[in-house]
């Protein structure tokens, strides 16, 4: 077992995580299904990206094939360098290497991520030993500090606790904690509030802040709340049907929303602040992904479609004035600039 | 006929915790709902908002007596249902309905979509057949489904189709009230749009009346006319939404808006959150006093651990169970640290 | 945990109660009569009504009982035969360690069968293997286990020689004149009960361990410890089989217990002097004492197997202590 490079204090020129036209399939009994499909992104070292999209986007399927933790029936083409190493050619060694050791995965329900038969504390122990080569003492010490520094209170007796003795909220620190005591360089982090009491959510997004800005760790947060993106991300990758339709840094986004989904999206939000009459609201419902339509996806369910999107698959191409900024839509500029500027006044109303 | 439809009253529903060896004795109880009084106007959305364990969904069983409660008393329609039999509750189910969260779990799979909703129809009409099939039909088409589907079953739809169908078959028998708990919780965000809309267009058409149960803040800002926020099975504030949201005046209402994570980058980021320590205790064993008092930004020894606070009204229907009262909003929590000393005297409610 | 097992040695007593009173119940439903079975062949009616007498059948149902909690309880004796005047204590002392012997042995077997072919085929769904497994479940479950010892028996035993056909032989103390004793000649007159007894559960024990690894195998912390860089092994030892095995604990115990009441038809066919074959002897006799003795002794290693079970299970899962 190899000492992990200590997390974002080794430098590398470029991106820390490049994926490129990663595809994903599941061989079914029904046929294949194409999970992910063309998804590219970039995330820089310390910078939280936010992958946003709903239920059976391909979000989490995308950060489960950049681990390798997909089923055996999955099929993933494309490229997933980390520190420019394809992490999708790597040895199943060098992968469990890096698992744990440089990138770390946190997932939603923290009820279930546990093993309920262990004591935490060996289990983050377990973390420690997978990856450094210390006595079971010093893993002890560093589980004691990690548990510490998420914020448990007593943490010297819980280290001796079983899962089902800790609440939702304190389990999912326990999964932080976990997750973070190798120092990693990235953290995926896979609805990790979706489950979680609305002020528990706020502690624990407060406590990521805190923890990537004295550590350094750069996040890859996926979830379906725009509101969370808005809070923690600095890019935004969104995500349909197994797509990116659109990509940029989070203030472009939520001021310029370039694609009708978004659009959608971010009309039909309830907002505290609003006395709004009546959501925007997107007909229809996602496609399925063993037999998509033709052309763009979200045609189907988009009031601004025309013939060239049921035909053509429109691909990501730069806005005009932001280079940064993706976005996947036939539409012209000036309509989109339009329609943005109708979704933000109809939201603030 | 009196303006109000549902009047509740010290409405308290403790399930008993018993240990013993042989003869079982009770040791004490899990205060679901502990003393909660409101009242719901005809016409009107009443939104209950709470955290995990508030007694938001023990409560709406027991106004629609699928439990019985502890003490207190439930008047519907002018009619004392606290303490009816099985066989006297019989024709007042046909006017209050509920719709529930878990759309994959709410329908039966073994049943076609016709019978589902037809069922009640069933029950308590003597309607033939056809009778029976032409209102499905008609409430299929009000939902927004297709009459055809009748006789599919649930497994052949989406999951905003299946809630639609729930609402189908809460409307069947024209009710007066409908219960809503979490109606759009389990739905995807392009989906939960779609519903609340059709919520609001059916209020308006069958002149309903909804108690609306859910834990996202900014669903009930937009579906509710007055809410009432749950903590630890009491009350906490109650008022006309706007009034809530805009003017808070219980802390732990200020803190629930704080922690709501707000879609828009500038906004959000520029806000100093109140971050609540702690999780919500367990309701065997609530702290005394001012159930909230251990996790209150305002909390002053001596006053608010002695004794649970009156209710006291601010004016328009805005009622807040609190020693100190926010003076405005927002407001951080250092800012919320600084309370005026002196008690507000209780107005009469 | 004090509490949880008072309570359950309460209500231990109570099935303990429940058990013997019914068996007693049906005894005397059964048309024929003991005294005369006992009495023999010859004896005349007064001989019998004798016999009656002393064996207490011509009271009450409720005073025989009585007499036998008695001297179950003051004497902590099980009461002698009607047919040789036997104790029953030694009876039962005598044919519980061959059922013992069958039951643990084949126990071992079965679990040394089933649990890796079951791992195995968790591991490979629909693999070659684990589609031959399946028709082992199969198969194993179907025959019926009559069968399977008669034509072992037959073949291994009869025809090929390579093990006794049928006995028993005592491991420590063979009685004077027996035909043999020791280790080596009890294992090899063992063996072919054994495999007889475990099959059936073989099979259904490997078809539980298989889905419940295969459960196991999707549950999120599997997930979580794949994410930490775990190796498939540890993930496997650590994780998965630890959760995976808490049901067939459970299962173990009460199949046990319940066996220990007498695997009857091995028994019978290999004609080995167990509790099975000395309960059916008693029925066939009318032989309340002995049939109430193998109840008694049935019942007991079930309720304290179950209790130790439960107990063990207490120890396993941690969610279960904090009760």
């Amino acid at each position: 077992m190899t000492t992990a490079l200590t997390g974002a204090g080794a430098a590398h020129a470029g991106p820390l995580l490049d994926v490129r036209e990663l595809r994903t399939s599941f061989v079914t009994d029904d046929g294949i299904v194409g999970a992910v499909d063309g998804v590219s992104f970039q995330l820089g070292q310390g910078k939280t990206l936010g992958i946003v999209g709903e239920s059976g986007c391909g979000k989490s399927v995308t950060n489960l094939s950049i681990m390798g933790l997909n089923p055996k029936t999955a099929r993933v083409s494309g490229q997933a360098l980390f520190r420019g190493e394809d992490l999708l050619k790597a040895s199943p060694a060098r992968l469990r290497e890096i698992r744990g050791g440089e990138i770390a995965m946190i997932f939603q329900d923290p009820m279930t991520s546990l093993n309920p038969v262990h004591k935490i504390g060996d289990q983050i122990v377990e973390a420690v030993l997978l990856h450094n080569d210390v006595s079971k003492q010093e893993a002890r010490s560093r589980a004691l500090e990690g548990l510490k520094e998420v914020g448990i209170p007593q943490a010297e007796r819980r280290l001796d606790d079983y899962p089902h003795q800790f609440s939702g909220g304190m389990r999912q620190r326990v999964m932080i904690a976990m997750a973070l005591v190798n120092d990693p360089a990235v953290l995926i982090a896979d609805e990790p509030t979706t489950a979680l009491d609305v002020t528990t959510q706020a502690q624990i997004l407060a406590l990521m802040k805190k923890l990537q800005d004295d550590h350094g760790t750069a996040i890859v947060m996926i979830t379906h709340d725009l509101g969370v993106v808005a809070e923690v991300a600095d890019d935004i990758v969104v995500m349909y049907a197994a797509r990116v339709v659109e990509q940029a840094n989070v203030e472009d986004l939520f001021e310029r929303p370039q694609h009708p989904y978004a659009w959608g999206l971010l009309g039909s939000l309830p907002r505290l602040g609003a006395d709004v009459d009546r959501l925007v609201q997107i007909p229809g419902q996602p496609p399925s992904l063993l037999r998509p339509p033709n052309g763009c996806r979200f045609s189907p369910r988009c009031p601004h479609a025309f013939s060239r999107c049921r035909q053509e698959d429109p691909r990501l191409m730069p806005v005009t004035d932001a280079p940064e900024h993706l976005q996947a839509c036939f539409l012209d500029e000036e309509t989109k600039a339009r329609e943005a500027v109708k979704t933000l006044t109809a939201a603030a109303a | 006929m009196n303006d109000d439809i549902l009047v509740v009253e010290n409405l308290r529903k403790h399930f008993p915790v018993a240990r013993g060896i042989i003869f079982k004795k009770q040791v004490g109880a899990v205060k679901a709902v502990d003393d909660v009084s409101f009242t719901v106007h005809r016409g009107e959305t009443l939104g209950v908002v709470g955290e995990s364990g508030c007694g938001k969904s023990t409560m709406a069983r027991c106004i629609m007596r699928l439990l019985d409660p502890t003490e207190g008393t439930i008047v519907f329609d002018g009619r004392d249902i606290t303490r009816l039999s099985r066989a006297e509750m019989r024709p007042v189910r046909r006017d209050m309905m509920m719709i529930f969260q878990d759309p994959y779990a709410s329908l039966n799979p073994r049943k076609r979509v016709g019978f589902i909703v037809g069922e009640a129809l069933l029950i308590h009409e003597k309607l033939t057949d056809a009778q029976i099939k032409r209102r499905v039909q008609e409430l299929l088409e009000v939902v927004g489904l297709s009459p055809e589907h009748y006789n599919r079953f649930p497994h052949e739809f989406s999951g905003g189709q299946r809630q639609r169908i729930g609402i189908a078959r809460a409307l069947a028998l024209s009710p007066k009230l409908i219960v809503c708990d979490e109606p759009v919780s389990a739905l995807d965000v392009s989906v939960q749009a779609q519903i609340l809309n059709l919520l609001k267009d059916l209020q308006r058409e069958f002149n309903l009346t909804y108690v609306f149960i859910a834990h996202d803040l900014n669903v009930v800002r937009y579906i509710s006319d007055r809410v009432m926020v749950m903590y630890l099975g009491k009350m906490a504030e109650f008022g006309n939404a706007r009034d809530l949201y805009e003017t808070p005046k219980h802390p732990y209402t200020g803190a629930l808006l704080s922690a709501v994570p707000v879609p828009d980058p500038k906004l959000g980021r520029a806000r100093r959150q109140i971050v609540l320590e702690g999780d919500v205790p367990n309701p065997i064993n609530p702290p005394s006093g001012c159930v909230f008092h251990p996790r209150c930004p305002r909390f002053k020894a001596g006053v608010c651990d002695v004794e649970d606070p009156p209710p006291l009204a601010h004016g328009d229907g805005h009622v807040v169970k609190c020693y100190y009262p926010l003076e405005r909003w927002p407001m951080t929590a250092d800012e919320m640290h600084r309370r005026p000393d002196r008690v507000e005297e209780p107005a009469a409610v | 945990m004090f509490q949880y097992i008072i309570r359950r040695l309460l209500w231990a007593v109570v099935i303990f109660a429940a058990v013997t009173v019914i068996t007693y119940i049906i005894f005397f439903v059964i048309p024929a009569d003991p005294a005369a079975l006992a009495a023999g062949k010859s004896a005349t009616p007064e001989f019998v009504a004798q016999v009656r007498h002393f064996l207490h059948l011509d009271r009450s149902i409720p005073v025989q009982y009585f007499y036998f909690v008695k001297n179950l309880i003051v004497h902590g004796s099980l009461g002698t035969s009607y047919v040789n005047r036997r104790s029953v204590d030694t009876i039962v002392g005598e044919a519980a360690p061959v059922t013992a012997s069958l039951v643990f042995g084949g126990a071992i077997l079965w679990l040394a069968i089933a649990v890796p072919i079951g791992i195995l085929s968790a591991l490979k769904p629909r693999s070659l293997a684990d589609r031959m497994t399946m028709v082992f479940v199969l198969i194993g479950i179907s025959l019926p286990v009559v069968w399977i010892g008669l034509i072992l028996q037959w073949a291994i035993g009869f025809k090929l020689g390579w093990l006794p056909n049928a006995g028993y032989c005592d491991v420590i103390n063979p009685p004077v004149g027996a035909t043999c004793g020791g280790v080596v000649d009890w294992a090899r007159h063992m063996v072919l009960p054994w495999i007889v007894f475990a099959i059936l559960f073989a099979a259904i024990y490997a078809r539980m361990v298989r889905s419940n690894v295969m459960d196991t195998l999707g549950e999120d912390y599997v997930r979580t410890a794949r994410a930490k860089g775990a190796p498939e092994r540890i993930v496997l030892i650590k994780h998965v089989l630890r959760n995976a095995m808490l049901p067939v604990v459970t299962m173990l115990g009460m199949d046990i217990a319940v066996a220990l009441g007498g695997a009857i038809f091995t028994e019978s066919i290999f004609g080995l002097p167990g509790l099975g074959r000395t309960a059916v002897q008693g029925l066939d006799n009318f032989d309340l004492p002995e049939v109430m003795g193998v109840v008694v002794f049935a019942t007991l290693c079930v309720i304290i197997f179950g209790l130790l079970v439960d107990i063990l299970y207490g120890f396993i899962d941690p969610r279960i202590r904090f009760e």
